[in-house]
């Protein structure tokens, strides 16, 4: 039960960079923090206590094992977060050549 | 070598032997992701950290000399094609798209697994490919200093 509080705990930190940050770097590392911690509860859900990774190697006998879905459902995710980490880097360069800077209290006109 | 493009010698140094050390690595993630855990995102994503390595230590002018990047965009564009030659053989040899239609070969031998190693380096290709490109075309936008 521990570990889903402190999942919970780590998506809070993310959702409190997100809200309270001014910088947009950090908005956008706060957005992966926020990532990371749904990735992170989606894997304890399939985790099993005792059982071993679903992959059958040579010379491995046959066990209990953990459920492979949500593993094959995080690494879509993950790509998926790339993409979006990726198009708001992009949007923060547009943003910082037309304000000349990345405190969102300074981004509120429209200019140019 | 100009001495004011990209970082100090002893990184340069380090670069020039490490970088065939990671690329030879996810090759071996790439060829190996039907057997182990791994697999075409993965190796895909350490190729592409490489190709990365380059452009931070040595500057972008001896890194677009040394690869092609046009070309770079050509492979990262007929891989995803590639992708779809292999699916749609699948329904004319196969009966359905992406099935298997060469042989399946031995149990945990490198070369088994029907089509998902090809596809494994397919993917391996265009992941990294295009994740190198993303950086690329984000660290050359000219950003003037703010105030």
């Amino acid at each position: 039960m521990i570990v889903y509080l402190l999942c919970f705990v780590l998506l809070l930190v993310g959702l409190f960079g997100v809200l309270t940050k001014r910088d947009l770097i950090k908005i956008i590392l706060s957005i992966g923090i926020l990532g990371y911690a749904v990735n992170l509860l989606l894997i304890l859900f399939a985790y099993r206590k005792d059982s071993v990774y679903p992959i059958l190697a040579k010379g491995k006998e046959v066990a209990q094992m953990v459920d492979p879905l949500p593993q094959a459902l995080v690494l879509t995710s993950i790509v998926i977060e790339l993409g979006t980490t990726a198009m708001l880097v992009a949007l923060a360069i547009k943003l910082f050549e037309k304000y000349q800077t990345f405190d969102i209290s300074q981004i509120r006109r429209l200019k140019g | 070598m100009q001495q004011n493009d990209g970082m100090t010698l002893i990184v340069k140094t380090v670069t020039r032997i490490s970088v065939w050390m990671i690329l030879l690595y996810g090759i071996y993630i790439i060829f190996h992701g039907h057997l182990s855990p791994g697999g075409g995102f993965a190796g895909g994503v350490i190729i592409a950290l490489a190709f990365l390595n380059v452009l931070l230590a040595y500057g972008r002018k001896f890194t677009s000399d040394w690869l092609n990047i046009s070309f770079l965009h050509d492979l990262e564009s007929a891989s995803a094609t590639l992708f779809l030659v292999i699916g749609i053989l699948g329904i004319s040899l196969g009966g359905a798209f992406l099935a298997n239609f060469i042989t399946k070969g031995e149990l945990f031998a490198l070369l088994s697994a029907g089509t998902i190693l090809p596809l494994n380096i397919i993917i391996g290709i265009k992941v990294g490919m295009s994740l190198f490109l993303v950086v690329w075309v984000l660290a050359g936008t000219k950003i003037v200093k703010g105030e």
